[in-house]
């Protein structure tokens, strides 16, 4: 098998723009998964009472958008040179600017970032807009590619 | 997860810490679901073996999670501006987290006031399997 490697010019990849329907079950379903247990995850009415519009996804559900919204990713990856069984999470980021509620929500991420050497590392930046087209959050994701013996 | 006020918090203030249970393999098949991340290293032991691991490892995200429950634990979450970790090292089956945060820094910043929480998830042998940065606006 010849050897796969990143390489610097594939910053500003552009991956493909996709959409994904936030749902209040797959709120729920993600919120037991982590141990989550507070009403306003699983009860529209808790969440009003709390001053949400609806029940609000959870700090950490915009993984959920982008491996259901785009599986693709691992094969895009695969093309780009990395190998996919020797990676592991380095940095995630969230910038929020308005909650994410329950809707239809647009996504695009781009590779902004590799490093090649000691380490090899790959960021990807994702916007995250809602059904309005306004920006709901950033998200930031690093990887790195594990050499053999790390 | 009542509103945080920003003149009702020092730097060095302690957030109420969130102990886990110890990690299952059920844990993790289970978030792999919610998430959507199926990579073999989380849920397929001979997999993750063939690729130099001891066994399965948790996913970063189930980490980052609990470390986000901390989070809205403490604040309401429509205060949470930005939510950042970097990952340290694996969490294996088995493993129990403690996640801690304490105030770092308050600032105003474009007519806000922002304060700055260093988090963490450790295990119970003090090893960081993750740290980052809150930032909550008052």
């Amino acid at each position: 098998m010849a050897e796969k490697g990143i390489s610097k010019d594939l910053i500003g990849t552009k991956l493909d723009r996709y959409e994904f329907d936030v749902e209040r079950g797959k709120i729920r379903e993600f919120c037991q998964a982590i141990g989550e247990t507070n009403p306003i995850y699983f009860d529209v009415e808790a969440a009003k009472k709390a001053g949400y519009e609806d029940v609000p996804a959870p700090p950490t559900f915009p993984t959920v958008i982008q491996f259901w919204g785009y599986p693709k990713i691992w094969q895009d990856m695969e093309n780009m040179g990395v190998d996919i069984s020797r990676i592991l999470h380095l940095k995630e980021k969230y910038t929020y600017l308005k909650t994410l509620y329950p809707g239809r929500v647009s996504s695009q991420g781009e590779c902004v970032n590799v490093t090649v050497g000691k380490m090899d590392t790959m960021t990807f930046k994702t916007t995250i807009r809602n059904a309005k087209g306004e920006v709901v959050l950033e998200v930031e994701m690093a990887i790195f590619i594990r050499k053999p013996g790390q | 997860m009542s509103k945080i006020e920003f003149d009702k918090l020092e730097v060095g203030q302690e957030l109420p810490p969130l102990k886990t249970e110890a990690v299952t393999h059920a844990n993790l098949v289970r978030y792999a679901g919610a998430s959507g991340d199926f990579n073999p290293i989380h849920n397929d032991p001979d997999f993750a073996r063939k690729t130099g691991l001891d066994g399965t490892i948790a996913h970063g995200m189930f980490v980052m999670a609990q470390i986000g429950r901390l989070c809205t634990n403490w604040a309401d979450q429509k205060q949470i501006k930005e939510f950042g970790v970097t990952f340290k090292a694996m969490t294996k089956p088995g493993q129990k987290l403690t996640c801690t945060g304490k105030v770092k820094r308050k600032k105003e910043e474009n007519g806000e006031k922002l304060l700055v929480v260093a988090v963490e998830a450790a295990d119970d042998s003090g090893e960081v399997k993750a740290s980052g940065e809150l930032v909550v606006v008052c």
